[in-house]
């Protein structure tokens, strides 16, 4: 009984489900046989998570992001279910991309979001004050009537990531936004979307920087347009055996964080952390807490 | 064989007529067999100075030498790229995996070449060669480079470079965008440049993977460079690596003994995970007995200093930006309502206009000029365009003043040339300003609240919002990517011509790959718009702000009118 009432407290916190989706574009050129991007996915989001959706370049990551914000893409198979709060968004959820300048077309921060907003059709009437309370949100007030040239790459993610709030997104999409920074700007990008997921915000977080995952972060594993792995961060880290050296994470190649390392490291001498530390804060907090 | 660049009292600004120094004074020197690191905080320069050592950037003073040759030859007035030097070196710029020339990788590969007149059997050879070294299947010979992932572009961008063979590497950024597994064999590409004698110049961010191969460090900060020790170095970077963030935290909370160090030989000043793990866990078999923890208070690198030096440029920026735009409430875009500008504008315009007589002229130019003193902030980026038009004026009054037989010269025949040229110069002055006066949005929001009764007459008027701001958002990239391009062609095709045109040679070239890459823009930009929900929308326009007349357009166009009537009075009086 209780595990039924569980479930469906978690159905009723589904945002998204997506069911047995593929993605297979159609090629233009007859030679070439038609790949998928994406085989048989199965995911679910819930509300106020926060995903961190990790895959090498071409692993489809992109593309995961796109069916699950419902933008319209060609050859999309599968079942996608959405939960009243996005269907009563209405329209595809927005999603934030790599390039800052790409999105931009105000000539100020304000203009922007404002633009963004009248061309979603949204209320007249309160479009500026909407606009004005999502860059105070991600902590762009002060910059707000500044000359968009004049914005760091760091700040004009933050202008397009407050338009996609003003417009009352249920869910914060955001692909790859601190690739293109350097680490002070991405670092601070990283740190305000943190802020905006603790007042509530679900988020999903592409990257490929394992540095950017945080305790409690759902991580969705994408490789070859397949999800190998839906987990905390523990699964993702973990070894069959110290020394071993085949967690999910090795075995795909990724470049574990320094942390990790060194956790991986003690297991093998027999002094296993828990949780598994995978941040300077965490190693730390572990090693101290840490008895014999 | 001495192969050191040099660089001697180098200094570099930025062009045009508004002089900013970026680089100040640099003395360095690379020696060959070396990797250096360029690191430091964005706009610090490190980029600059890449592109001045090569060649891409004019030096107003100093010296830069490779081996014993300089890289600029004197040449009659301008300077001349020495083109010995220059095919001994590879740069790839920020981003240049973006732009390519030709329609497979093949050719790519070729187009690199061509300035080495390398003969077609080593030519593929090294091609072979290069492939392998940054791991991209030979298959790809003949994909067009535009359609292979992001990764992939990057790696081919690297092989372009190598299969030169230059003596010298100049990398911005090579670990961007790049995956794991693309690290580590950029990492081992550069290692075995070095094994073979070569050297590396290496601007980045990324301490975590390639400080370890470094065997100096200098950092650029402010367009200052200097040597620094490796673990000095980092304290400059903007991010700490995650190394020293764990070893701080964990001294922190005194989890760990201090005496753990950066090994001695190895290139990065932090110590091996296995390293820090045998401490710990030596630490770990030794307690209960605490007593690290007033050692701990000794070490240099704390947790707070981290912090600290993290905080430290968010501050910077905005203080830097808030001091920029003190002052300028007057300057601002959305200060005027653009109706006001119109009618200031025709105002002015029309009294400058009237004026015939040399005098008058002269008293509406100083009526005008002392009028445009609040806003000559906005003029000085066209004073060049300005000055050619007065030369211009000087050019046409001579020759207009000259009369043949016999050869004399008219002052009558001067004014009324003069007086012409003299009102249009005012009028345009007059028009500078209100360009920056104004934002393509709240120009559209004029248009649409004077004329929007047209939509009566089946006129789209409000469909023009998003277009008149997207075409003012896509004219300066059009002239960014056309400079990239030259940069570019300088880059890879060594031309010695000047900088920032594209030589007659090269223009076939490069016009097709320009096109595409201003379609791929578009592309780019019109994909950024559609995942943000841009144009989903069919209903009837929405307008979250209107214009309003307000007291500072009251003001300006008071104003205005006072110096309008001022021309006329004067003018009538004299």
């Amino acid at each position: 009984m209780g595990k039924r009432l569980g479930e469906k407290i978690l159905e009723a916190l589904c945002l998204i489900e997506l069911k047995e989706i593929s993605v297979t574009p159609p090629v233009m050129n007859e030679r070439l046989q038609p790949q998928s991007i994406l085989k048989d996915v199965n995911i679910r989001v819930h509300k106020g998570e926060w995903i961190t959706v990790i895959g090498r370049n071409g692993s489809g990551k992109s593309t995961l992001a796109k069916v699950t914000a419902g933008l319209r893409m060609a050859g999309v198979k599968g079942k996608q279910l959405r939960n009243k709060e996005i269907l009563a968004h209405g329209r595809q959820i927005p999603i934030v991309m790599q390039q800052p300048e790409a999105s931009m077309i105000g000539a100020t921060p304000w203009e922007d979001v404002v633009i963004m907003l009248e061309q979603n059709g949204e209320d007249a009437a309160t479009i500026i004050e909407r606009a004005e309370q999502a860059l105070k949100l991600v902590g762009m007030a002060s910059q707000m009537h500044q000359s968009i040239e004049t914005l760091s790459g760091g700040q004009m993610q933050l202008v397009a990531i407050a338009g996609c709030l003003a417009v009352g997104s249920p869910l914060l999409v955001l692909d790859e936004v601190t690739a293109m920074l350097d680490p002070e700007a991405a670092s601070f990008v990283l740190n305000q979307v943190r802020a905006l997921h603790q007042s509530g915000i679900t988020v999903l977080w592409i990257t490929q920087k394992l540095e950017e995952l945080r305790p409690g972060d759902r991580i969705f594993a994408v490789n070859e347009g397949s999800i190998v792995y839906d987990g905390e961060a523990d699964g993702w880290f973990s070894r069959s055996d110290a020394g071993a050296t085949d967690s999910l994470c090795e075995r795909l190649g990724f470049e574990a964080p320094y942390t990790a390392q060194v956790a991986w490291s003690l297991e093998s001498q027999g002094i296993k952390l828990r949780p598994f530390p995978f941040t300077a804060e965490m190693l730390a907090q572990a090693v101290k807490r840490y008895e014999q | 064989m001495n192969n050191d660049w040099k660089l001697n009292g180098v200094s570099v600004s930025t062009g045009g007529t508004d002089k900013k120094q970026l680089l100040k004074d640099v003395h360095m020197t690379f020696k060959a067999g070396q990797i250096t690191l360029l690191i430091g905080r964005n706009g610090a320069g490190k980029s600059t100075l890449l592109e001045t050592m090569a060649g891409l950037r004019h030096v107003d003073e100093g010296a830069i030498t490779l081996g014993d040759a300089p890289l600029w030859l004197p040449n009659r007035r301008k300077q001349k790229l020495n083109r010995h030097v220059a095919l001994q070196y590879g740069i790839s710029l920020q981003s240049s995996e973006s732009q390519w020339f030709a329609s497979t990788v093949r050719e790519e590969l070729l187009y690199s070449l061509k300035p080495y007149k390398v003969d077609e059997e080593s030519a593929s050879k090294r091609k072979a060669k290069v492939l392998a070294e940054v791991g991209l299947p030979l298959e790809l010979l003949e994909r067009d480079p535009w359609t292979l992932s992001g990764g992939q572009q990057r790696r081919l961008s690297l092989a372009c470079l190598l299969a030169c063979e230059p003596d010298w590497l100049l990398l911005d950024e090579p670990t961007a965008g790049l995956d794991a597994v693309g690290i580590r064999r950029l990492c081992a590409v550069l290692e075995a440049h070095r094994a073979a004698g070569r050297g590396a110049v290496v601007a980045t961010h990324d301490l975590d993977a390639l400080l370890p191969l470094a065997d100096a460090v200098a950092v650029v900060s402010g367009g200052v460079v200097r040597e620094a020790a490796a673990a000095a170095a980092v304290a400059q970077s903007a991010a700490a690596p995650q190394a020293l963030r764990a070893l701080a935290e964990l001294r922190a909370e005194a989890a760990m003994p201090p005496q753990v160090s950066a090994p001695l030989g190895s290139g990065a000043p932090w110590p091996a995970p296995q390293e820090v793990a045998a401490a710990i866990a030596a630490e770990l078999h030794a307690r209960p007995r605490r007593e690290t923890e007033a050692e701990a208070e000794k070490l240099t690198l704390t947790r707070k200093e981290l912090q600290l030096a993290d905080s430290m440029p968010a501050d910077e920026i905005v203080k830097e930006l808030s001091s920029a735009h003190a002052g300028a409430e007057l300057l601002r875009s959305d200060k005027f309502d653009p109706r006001a500008l119109v009618i200031v504008y025709m105002m002015l315009a029309t009294s400058v206009l009237a004026q015939n007589s040399v005098l008058e002229v002269a008293l509406s130019a100083i009526i005008s000029l002392l009028l445009l003193i609040p806003f000559r902030k906005l003029i000085r980026p066209w004073m060049g365009a300005i000055r050619a038009y007065l030369i211009m004026i000087a050019i046409f009054s001579f020759i207009g003043g000259i009369a043949f037989g016999p050869l004399s010269f008219d002052w009558e025949k001067v004014w009324p040339i003069w007086i012409r040229f003299s009102k249009l110069l005012l009028i345009m002055l007059l028009g500078m300003p209100m360009l920056k006066l104004m934002t393509p949005l709240r120009l559209q929001r004029a248009i649409e609240q004077t004329l929007g009764w047209l939509k009566h007459l089946k006129v789209p008027i409000h469909s023009f919002a998003l277009i008149v701001t997207l075409i003012f958002r896509f004219i300066p990239l059009l002239t960014g990517e056309w400079e990239r391009f030259a940069k570019l062609a300088h880059a890879r095709g060594k031309a010695s011509s000047s900088l920032r045109t594209i030589p007659i040679s090269m223009f076939h070239a490069i016009l097709i790959p320009y096109v595409r890459s201003i379609l791929r823009l578009a592309e780019q930009m019109a994909d950024a718009l559609e995942a943000r929900g841009f144009g989903l929308a069919s209903r009837k326009p929405v307008y979250g702000f209107r214009l309003r007349f307000s007291r500072s357009d009251a003001k300006l166009i008071g104003i205005a009118a006072i110096g309008s009537l001022l021309i006329f009075l004067i003018a009538a009086l004299l």
